[in-house]
């Protein structure tokens, strides 16, 4: 059974990367844990149209859809908090809800904060520092032009830069308490 | 290049997107700007804190081994060598409590095996690890996913390569105790042993003592990089120590970046 030779030879190889996706979109480890196994069953399936590109990113996006696909079946109030028109709404109205979010993680510590990051925050954040994944790579994994990548990447620093241990290395922030 | 062309580069710069003409021109902008430097520092400083606080999960082995024998077709092929001892330990350890529990104690109390020189005290940890279901924490051949993986849980870092080009592939690595500090061990494979290498800062003159036998494992010593690098394995000696010698002196692998 080829599949299976190839199963194991370009997705379980990925599994931790695919798996600290998972956990950390879905916080719980059970939960990250049935993400991962249904991303799996999809990578079987179609594990015959994985040519020569980079296995990492191709299963990260099948761990990544299997995670929204849980999430609308077992949460979906969740979801709807974090539609995209809700967030970008964010941007553009005056300081209100923006600023709300900025209060939201400023005490926390930065893990804490990027626990607490909106999903399609947090999704960039970890693809990016977690993954050191280019651009492109995650544009493509999370289904966004680059643009939308870079201006998500932006705006969850902005977010986790308002955090209180990293204002201390603020330069604004000079001379402040601690 | 003015502050208004530089600014919304500064991410993708400090993201390594921007070509490296326009990366230069960035960085004599940011040097003598008083909005930009403090600007590019702390997008700096927030993405080396990021890398080093935020833990990465590894996934739990049970998941591992589950996805495995529903996957693959066990039946068709024994399990792979790396396997067989892995999943070996930890089903003694599950299928026995008392096992299980003998085990933790042998942790608890430290070295195992006669002697206290520090050759007997890794052959104790290398046993331990290979018996148990601890022989990786992170399980990665991917050099660039296993060191920060260590620099985030000790307070040094290593250099970490894979050397599968020379027949050496990386498995992982792990945390282990040594003289009552935590020390790092990569994990790697040649055919069917396991080589484990512990890695600590440099702090003994004495030179290294020559590959020797301890308990039927061989043990080899090096110097390099400012490091103490201590290898363990059933793996013929000479082999050993001549892998154990160009993984101190970063000469197998690719370079590390």
């Amino acid at each position: 059974m080829p599949e299976h030779a190839e199963f194991e030879r370009r997705v379980l190889v990925h599994l931790d990367a695919g798996y600290n996706l998972a956990r950390w979109l879905a916080h719980d480890a059970r939960d990250a844990e049935d993400v991962v196994q249904d991303a799996c069953l999809r990578a079987l399936k179609y594990i015959g149209s994985l040519q020569g590109e980079d296995g990492r990113a191709w299963f990260l996006t099948i761990v990544r859809r299997a995670f929204y696909d849980w999430l609308a079946r077992n949460r979906p109030a969740l979801l709807l908090h974090d539609d995209e028109s809700a967030v970008d709404a964010l941007a553009d109205e005056a300081d209100g809800p923006e600023q709300a979010l900025v209060r939201k993680t400023e005490r926390l510590a930065l893990v804490e904060a990027v626990a607490a990051l909106p999903l399609i925050f947090r999704e960039v954040i970890v693809l990016r520092e977690l993954e050191q994944l280019s651009y492109k790579e995650i544009a493509r994994i999370a289904e966004v032009p680059i643009g939308t990548v870079m201006s998500r990447l932006s705006r969850a620093r902005r977010l986790l830069q308002a955090s209180a241990p990293l204002r201390a290395l603020d330069g604004r922030a000079e001379g402040r308490e601690p | 290049m003015k502050c208004d062309e530089v600014a919304p580069l500064l991410a993708a710069d400090a993201d390594g997107e921007v070509d490296s003409l326009r990366s230069h021109a960035i960085r004599k902008h940011v040097a003598g700007c008083a909005v930009c430097g403090p600007r590019q520092r702390a997008l700096l400083e927030l993405q080396q804190r990021l890398r080093a606080e935020l833990p990465r999960h590894a996934a739990p082995a049970a998941l591992r081994a589950r996805l495995r024998s529903e996957h693959s077709p066990a039946a068709a092929r024994p399990p792979a060598p790396e396997l067989r001892w892995r999943w070996f330990g930890a089903g003694l350890l599950t299928g026995s409590l008392a096992a299980g529990l003998v085990w933790a104690a042998s942790l608890a109390l430290g070295p195992v095996g006669p002697g206290d020189d520090l050759s007997g005290r890794v052959v104790g940890r290398h046993t331990q690890a290979t018996l148990g279901q601890h022989l990786v924490q992170v399980a990665s051949s991917d050099q660039h996913r296993v060191k920060p993986w260590l620099s985030a849980r000790l307070d040094y870092s290593i250099p970490v390569s894979d050397a599968a080009q020379a027949g050496f592939p990386l498995v992982g690595a792990r945390i282990d105790r040594l003289d009552g500090r935590p020390v790092a061990t990569l994990v790697y494979r040649r055919r069917d042993h396991v080589i484990d290498v512990f890695v600590r800062p440099d702090a003994t003159a004495a030179g290294p003592p020559a590959v020797h036998a301890v308990r039927g494992f061989n043990v080899a010593a090096a110097k390099g990089a400012d490091m103490e690098w201590l290898a363990v394995s059933d793996l013929r000696g000479a082999e050993l120590e001549a892998f154990l010698q160009g993984l101190a002196r970063g000469e197998v692998g690719p370079p590390p970046e």
